[in-house]
C-alpha cells in the first residue's frame, strides 16, 4: 500500500478532465433539457389555463346570451299573450256589440212589424166597426151613418161655434175630409149643417186613403175631428198588450 | 498478488509507464462521457425523452435532489462536482464485476487524488461563495485556540475520505481474488454481488460527504446566539 504521486497527479488531472467532459456533455444537457421541457410544461399550462379562461369567458357569454334570448323569449310570450287577450277581447267586444246591434235590429224590426200589424189590426177592425155600425144602423134606425155623422159634426159646430169663428177668423173655405169619397146626399147634408152654424162658410171635399174613417173639417186653424179612432183606442191597448205577451220569451215569463 | 492496479504497468507512452490504474481511469471516462455524448447529443425539447435519456434525467434529478437535501438549496456546480465524484466512483466500482477490470478506487493514488480533489474544493467553494474572510473565519469558531483543531479536522477529512474508499473497494477486490482460488464457482458471485452493493454505498458515502464539507464551507453564518456556525470542523462523520 503506498501512494504514487504521479499516478495521483494523473488522476487529479483526469478528474478534472473527467468533470468538465460530464459538465459539458451530461449535466448541462440534461438540466437544460428539463429546464426547457418544465418551461415547455409551464408554457402548455399557462396556455391550458388561457385556454380554459377564454373558455369560460365564452361559456360565460353564452350564458349571458342564453338568459337574454329566455328574457325576451319571456317578453315575446307575455307579449303575444296580451296581445291574444287583447283581441280575443276586443272580439268579445265586437261579437258582443254585434249581437247587441242585432238585437236591436230585430227589436227595432219586431217593433215596426208589430206596429205594422197593429195598424192593420187597427186599420181592419176600424173598417169592420165602421161596417157593422153602418149595416146596423141602417138596418136598425133606416140612416146612412155619413149623413148622421153630418148631423152630429153639426152639432158640434154649433156648441163649438165661437171657437171655431176665433180660430177660422176672416176667412170661410173649409175642407171636409174622408177616407173614401162621400157620396152626394152626404156632402149636402155636411154642407147645410156647416152653413147652419157658418153661414158664409165654402165648403169643398177631399179623401185621404191614410185618415181614419170618418171625417175631418179644417177651417183656417181650426181642426174638428168625428172619427172612429177615438174608439179603438181601447182595442190597441188591448192588442197590444196581447202582442208584447206573445213576444215574451218562455223563460222570462217564468 | 497485486494489492492495488498502481503495481500493473500495461505499456509506456513517451517514456512514461502507463499503469492499470490510469487506463481504467481512462475507459471509466470514456464510458461515461461516450455515454452521455450519446445520450444527449440530439436532445431537443420538442421530443419525447427517450429511455436512456430518461435514465440519465433520474440519475442526474436523484443526485440533485440529495445535494439538494443535505445543503437545503440548489447548488449547480456543487452539482457538476459531487455528480462527477459520484458517477465515476459508481462506474469505476460496479466494473469490478467486469472480468479483468481493475476499478481505480482501488487504488490509494486514485482515493487519494479525489480527496485531494475534496479538499482543494471546499477552501476554493467556501472562498467563492463566503469571501476569503468569511470562509477563513470559519477556521477560528469558536475561538482562535481552535485553528489549528480546524485544519487538522480538514486534512484528517481527506485522508479519511481516501482511506475509507481505497480500503472498501481493495478489500472486496481481494477477498473476492480469494475466494476465486478456493471455491472458483459460488462464493466469487456472492462477494461479487456484495462488491456492487459496497460500491455504491462508498460511491454515494463518499459524494455525500464532500457534499457536506463543502456545503459546510459554503454555508452563510448564524449569529452567534442562535448557535455555532458550520464550520468545517462541523460536518457530518460517517464512520
Amino acid at each position: 500500500m503506498s501512494i504514487d504521486w504521479i499516478i495521483v497527479a494523473a488522476q487529479i488531472g483526469n478528474f478534472l478532465v473527467l468533470l468538465w467532459l460530464l459538465k459539458r456533455f451530461l449535466f448541462r444537457p440534461i438540466l437544460d433539457g428539463i429546464d426547457a421541457r418544465e418551461a415547455e410544461i409551464a408554457a402548455r399550462m399557462q396556455n391550458a389555463v388561457r385556454a380554459r379562461e377564454e373558455s369560460e369567458a365564452v361559456e360565460a357569454e353564452y350564458r349571458a346570451k342564453l338568459e337574454t334570448l329566455e328574457e325576451r323569449h319571456s317578453e315575446l310570450t307575455d307579449s303575444r299573450r296580451r296581445q291574444a287577450q287583447e283581441q280575443a277581447d276586443g272580439l268579445v267586444k265586437e261579437a258582443r256589440k254585434r249581437l247587441e246591434q242585432e238585437r236591436q235590429t230585430w227589436r227595432s224590426q219586431m217593433d215596426q212589424d208589430t206596429r205594422r200589424f197593429t195598424d192593420g189590426l187597427h186599420q181592419a177592425g176600424a173598417r169592420a166597426l165602421l161596417s157593422t155600425t153602418r149595416k146596423a144602423l141602417l138596418d136598425l134606425a133606416d140612416a146612412e151613418l155619413e149623413e148622421t155623422m153630418a148631423r152630429h159634426l153639426a152639432g158640434q159646430a154649433r156648441a163649438m161655434a165661437p171657437e171655431i169663428r176665433a180660430a177660422v177668423g176672416q176667412g170661410r173655405a173649409g175642407v171636409l175630409t174622408s177616407q173614401a169619397p162621400l157620396s152626394e146626399a152626404s156632402k149636402a147634408a155636411f154642407s147645410e149643417s156647416l152653413a147652419s152654424v157658418l153661414p158664409d162658410t165654402q165648403l169643398t171635399f177631399a179623401t185621404d186613403a191614410s185618415q181614419s174613417p170618418g171625417v175631418v173639417l179644417r177651417m183656417g186653424g181650426a181642426e174638428l175631428s168625428w172619427t172612429i179612432d177615438t174608439y179603438l183606442d181601447g182595442l190597441d191597448a188591448r192588442f197590444e198588450a196581447q202582442l208584447a205577451a206573445l213576444a215574451t220569451p218562455s223563460g222570462e215569463a217564468r | 498478488m497485486t494489492l492495488s492496479p498502481d503495481e500493473i504497468t500495461l505499456f509506456t507512452i513517451l517514456g512514461r509507464s502507463i499503469s492499470a490504474t490510469v487506463l481504467f481511469t481512462w475507459i471509466v471516462m470514456a464510458l461515461l462521457t461516450g455515454s452521455a455524448w450519446l445520450v444527449t447529443r440530439r436532445l431537443r425539447p420538442e421530443q419525447p425523452p427517450s429511455r436512456w435519456r430518461t435514465a440519465l434525467e433520474v440519475i442526474v434529478q436523484g443526485i440533485e435532489g440529495q445535494i439538494e437535501e443535505v445543503t437545503g438549496r440548489r447548488a449547480p456546480h456543487l452539482l457538476y462536482f459531487a455528480g462527477t465524484l459520484f458517477l465515476f466512483v459508481a462506474t469505476s466500482n460496479l466494473l469490478l464485476v467486469v472480468p479483468g477490470f481493475h476499478p481505480p478506487t482501488a487504488s490509494l493514488s486514485t482515493t487519494t487524488a479525489l480527496a485531494l480533489a475534496v479538499l482543494i474544493a471546499v477552501p476554493l467553494f467556501g472562498i467563492t461563495s463566503r469571501g476569503l474572510g468569511g470562509y477563513l473565519r470559519n477556521y477560528t469558531r469558536p475561538s482562535i485556540v481552535m485553528l489549528p483543531f480546524n485544519v487538522l479536522t480538514e486534512f484528517s477529512r481527506a485522508v479519511s475520505l481516501a482511506i475509507r474508499l481505497y480500503g472498501n473497494i481493495m478489500s472486496g477486490a481481494v477477498i473476492a481474488a480469494i475466494l476465486l482460488g478456493v471455491a472458483p464457482f459460488f462464493l466469487p458471485v456472492v462477494m461479487d454481488m456484495l462488491g456492487l452493493l459496497t460500491g455504491l454505498i462508498q460511491a454515494y458515502i463518499f459524494s455525500v460527504l464532500a457534499t457536506v464539507y463543502i456545503s459546510s464551507a459554503t454555508a452563510p453564518s448564524q449569529p452567534p446566539a442562535t448557535g455555532p456556525a458550520p464550520g468545517p470542523a462541523q460536518g457530518k462523520e460517517t464512520p
